[in-house]
């Protein structure tokens, strides 16, 4: 198995994607921190600058495009190989397949984990500077590192999401536009618009999760972070489930 | 000797088409066995199920007694190059077959090695997007190579191989099989296989119609020779009363008899001949045994002549 592991972790680093990848995310951090401590207001009832939990919010904003990142980075691990034919090769060095797939969801996991954690230190830093330069609140308390875990522990299971995904549909372009559609507009439209629904949905469950009600509005409507989280899970472990019974026995032509 | 490679009964089919149908056969080891049939006979689906790619809707395929999917190692034990298998094109030649080493636990100088036995030594580190087809189809046969496995399963190796690299292949392979290692490779053309392979398995609609070896196949198709005569019509229609399968061909007359028996038949009519050659009637007796069960067996010229147009 670790061998399993070191084997995709190498696939990984292998391929531009992943650097891209880890320089979008930052990127994208920075310019959404960056956007959103500006747009934080006095008499903002979202974000206002004086409210202790502010750059917990922040922080929990700015991942929201590295979660979506993150899952098609998991599509991407079974469709690619999908599509060049080296899920082949893979398929003969290991024929119990499930082994294939556990590797890949640790190997993904594994660089979740460093990437969110990598990333984070910038998030901090510069949320922290921007923030106390417009003389706003910086707190660091229980609700910032429960901000912390929770950005970790969801791009974590968003790549474990993707991975499952790309394993069901198999084809990558299908797999990366499903994943587009569904986390960017479908979600953020259902949240807004039947917050009552929204909120079950897995794009909700991590705005529960990251305790994100206030800043997006929908203050109340939202799960609380526990229930968000284990839902979160559930959904990762129902489509995972699903992903390990289906995708090792079909032909692989 | 106990065979290494075991079909039996092997079948599939994809929806309503049967693709392979009640296969039985035994490769053995240190010889090259030929798997031959034309495109869609079931060639790749057949060599997909031995290595527990394709689920058999029945029977078993076994390497060494147990299924692919059953062997301890089996990189170490079976080294295979499939149609439509490949790799990311933004990795490098070494980094690809790195990966398959680092997966099968194999040692960190299996990747150069099986480079430098497939002539790919000097583009190690160029990103396979940018390999021609046959530099491809070498890092297969690489990747293939990596456990030094005793059997080898190829799919259509030469495609994409110019003539040094066909030269190349066959001289690789026979070296493999001559060390012991069972070769068991697909082809859809005769002549390819004709100076490499020392058994034949022929593949048609699925079915296996033969298994035997070349020479026998040889033996079996017999002489046949070309004539090219300003009688054609006369002298198709003596040598058909004198039992013989003529086929018009360009212009000429292709009779499954030798020559010197066209030649004296000729003769002994007075009917004038411009040419008499020889020729080998494998080729033929390939065609003639891969074309469609539905039609009638030949028995005169006609049909065998559709079937090798
Ligand atoms: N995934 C599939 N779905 C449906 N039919 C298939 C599939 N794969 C193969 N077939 C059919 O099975 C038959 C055998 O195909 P196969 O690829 O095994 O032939 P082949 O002998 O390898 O041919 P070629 O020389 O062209 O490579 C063909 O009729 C093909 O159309
Ligand atoms: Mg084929």
């Amino acid at each position: 198995m670790n061998a399993l592991v070191r084997a995709e972790l190498l696939k990984l680093r292998t391929t531009r994607m992943l650097r891209w990848l880890v320089l979008a995310t930052l990127l994208l951090v920075v310019v959404t921190i960056a956007a959103n401590v500006s747009a934080a207001d006095a008499d903002d009832p979202a974000l206002a600058l004086h409210d202790p939990a502010l750059l917990g919010q922040v922080i929990g904003i700015s991942f929201g495009i590295p979660q979506v990142l993150m899952t098609v980075l998991g599509a991407l691990a079974f469709t690619q190989e999908v599509r060049y034919g080296s899920i082949t090769s893979t398929f003969l060095v290991e024929p119990r397949r499930s082994r294939i797939l556990l590797a890949k969801a640790v190997a993904l996991v594994l660089v979740g984990v460093v990437i969110a954690a990598a990333t984070l230190f910038v998030t901090v830093a510069l949320g922290m500077v921007l923030i106390s330069a417009k003389d706003g609140n910086v707190t660091i308390g229980v609700q910032f590192w429960q901000v912390v875990v929770a950005v970790v522990a969801a791009m974590a299971l968003y790549g474990l999401f993707g991975l499952a995904l790309g394993a069901l549909l198999r084809d990558q372009i299908v797999a990366v536009i499903a994943t587009l559609v569904w986390l960017g507009p479908a979600e953020h439209l259902l949240i807004d618009v039947l917050p009552e629904i929204g909120r079950w949905t897995p794009g909700g469950a991590t705005f529960g999760l990251l305790q994100l009600g206030p800043a997006i509005a929908t203050h109340g409507t939202l799960l609380g972070a526990p229930v968000g989280g284990l839902l979160l899970l559930g959904y990762t472990a129902a489509v995972n489930g699903l992903a390990f019974s289906v995708a090792p026995r079909r032909d692989v032509i | 000797m106990t065979a290494a490679i075991e079909l039996g009964g092997l079948t599939k089919s994809f929806g309503s088409v049967r693709a392979v149908d009640d296969v039985t056969a035994e490769v053995r080891a240190g010889r090259v066995t030929a798997f031959l049939g034309p495109n869609g006979a079931g060639k790749t689906t057949t060599l997909r199920m031995l290595l527990g790619l394709v689920a058999p809707t029945a029977g078993t395929a076994t390497i060494f007694g147990k299924p692919y999917g059953e062997l301890a190692d089996p990189v170490r034990q079976v080294g295979a190059v499939l149609e439509a298998s490949g790799c990311h094109p933004g990795r490098t030649a070494l980094d690809h077959l790195r990966i398959l080493a680092t997966a099968a636990r194999l040692s960190r100088k299996a990747p150069l090695r099986v480079l430098d036995e497939t002539g790919l030594a000097d583009d190690a580190r160029r990103r396979v997007g940018e390999f021609s087809l046959g530099m491809r189809q070498r890092l297969g046969l690489a990747a293939a190579m990596l456990g030094d496995p005793a059997v080898l399963v190829l799919d259509e190796p030469t495609n994409g191989l110019d003539p040094q690299g066909i030269r190349w292949l066959r001289g690789y392979v026979r070296q493999l099989a001559d060390e012991g290692r069972t070769v068991l490779l697909s082809s859809h053309a005769l002549s390819e296989v004709e100076q490499t392979a020392d058994h034949v398995l022929l593949i048609a609609h699925g079915r296996l119609i033969r298994s035997s070896t070349l020479a026998a196949l040889r033996a079996e198709a017999g002489a046949g020779c070309r004539v090219r005569t300003p009688e054609t019509e006369r002298l198709s229609a003596l040598l058909v009363a004198a039992g013989y399968c003529v086929c018009p061909e360009d212009g000429d007359l292709v009779v499954e008899a030798a020559a010197e028996q066209v030649g004296e038949l000729a003769a002994a009519q007075g009917v004038v001949l411009h040419r008499l050659n020889p020729m080998a009637r494998l080729e033929e007796a390939f065609f003639h045994l891969t074309e469609q069960p539905e039609q009638p067996s030949p028995v005169d010229g006609t049909s065998l002549h559709r079937a090798t147009t």
